[in-house]
């Protein structure tokens, strides 16, 4: 940052001074100057003030909402994310919408994230707009295949056709939805396609027969048997978040540490 | 008095507000009360009352609206209005809601925890 406040200043002397035809000193020490800048790599700076910003209102939030916010971090790129229990959708949305410090508004989008391996696989995410305060935050609670989660519909009219997008794709059903029915897929279609367990090829084929002059839906046939790949990679993919291997073998009460 | 210094927000569905301190009045009281029904030590009474006395003492000092407007700075009266009813909607929701108490729930372990 002081780097480039640097270059700044002197790109603005060396120009203040080539209007006013002065020696050429000053734009060797210019054209130096620009060079050394391009040695330094191109990596985003951190923006400390908006961070600290962020960070201050998700206390504010969770200081406030304590019953049914269970997180909230700041991730690298500076975006707001707070956790929260799948029965605190509304309150926590009225508030952010209602609350004179908050004001956000709009409803950017609503998704959903398919992770099999947790107990609560769907995570359902809320992104939402504050125009008068120029803000994002995101908000984040989980359910699985049964539970139902509270519609957002009463609070934010745009998540209408989010949520019936989210349970043709993902199956997750909302409470109190006004109109829940399937919004991207065919008539008679059967699963969800966006479940990490439906196969990529689908389960059935449709085709005009002409025959029986009519479209007709058959089950897949595949020319070649499912092949199971191996698709762990040889690299390691996030170092930074790099787990110990063992744990340091826990002590039992009364027991002391070995000497050696 | 405000109709004499403008005749539109330049929002749609917004309308000129006729008696901007006569409202904002009613609505900052109001509020308050509504505050009155929570216990003490949330945070989200703490927080509100804090914030809305500062606007009414201002609507109590500033006649102008213009100097009010910029004395409260969160945009034209008729806004700062409209905030005033959604607080005052979300402060009657907040007691039903009771959001001070502890936690509901702890999430399932590793549920938040990314990459898995």
């Amino acid at each position: 940052m002081a780097a480039s406040l640097m270059r700044f200043v002197r790109g603005g002397l060396g120009r203040s001074f080539n209007s006013f035809r002065s020696s050429c000193v000053l734009q060797q020490t210019r054209l130096q100057s620009s060079d050394s800048s391009e040695t330094s790599p191109t990596v985003k700076p951190k923006d400390a003030v908006t961070h600290n910003q962020l960070t201050a209102f998700g206390e504010y939030v969770s200081e406030i909402m304590p019953k049914y916010i269970q997180q909230v971090q700041v991730t690298c790129f500076n975006e707001l994310e707070v956790m929260i229990h799948p029965d605190g959708v509304i309150p926590v949305l009225t508030f952010l919408r209602d609350h004179t410090n908050a004001q956000f508004r709009n409803m950017i989008d609503l998704t959903a994230v398919d992770i099999p391996t947790r107990p609560n696989r769907f995570e359902i995410v809320y992104n939402l707009l504050s125009l008068r305060f120029n803000s994002r935050i995101r908000v984040k609670t989980y359910t699985d295949e049964l539970t139902p989660v509270d519609s957002a519909v009463t609070v934010h009219k745009a998540s209408n056709w989010y949520e019936r997008e989210v349970w043709d794709m993902y199956g997750v059903f909302f409470a109190n939805h006004p109109d829940l029915r399937r919004i991207l897929t065919d008539y008679g279609f059967e699963g969800h396609p966006f479940r990490k367990d439906f196969p990529l090829s689908g389960y059935v084929e449709v085709r005009y027969d002409d025959e029986v002059k009519r479209v007709v839906a058959e089950p897949v046939e595949l020319s070649q048997e499912f092949r199971k790949f191996d698709l762990n990679t040889p690299w390691e993919v996030f170092p930074a978040y790099r787990e110990p291997k063992e744990a340091p073998p826990k002590l039992e009460a009364g027991e002391a540490p070995e000497k050696k | 008095m405000s109709g004499l210094l403008k005749k539109t927000t330049g929002l749609v569905g917004l309308a000129v507000s006729q008696n901007p301190h006569e409202r904002l009045r009613i609505l900052y009281s109001k509020i308050l009360a509504s505050l009155q029904t929570m216990p003490q030590d949330a945070a989200y009474r703490k927080y509100t009352e804090q914030l809305i006395s500062d606007k009414f003492t201002h609507v109590k000092t500033e006649p102008d609206v213009g100097k009010l407007e910029q004395k409260i700075n969160c945009g034209q009266i008729e806004e700062v209005i409209f905030q005033a009813e959604c607080e005052l909607a979300l402060s009657r929701k907040m007691s039903e809601w009771k959001p001070w108490e502890p936690l509901v729930e702890e999430p399932p372990p590793n549920q938040w925890k990314w990459p898995i």
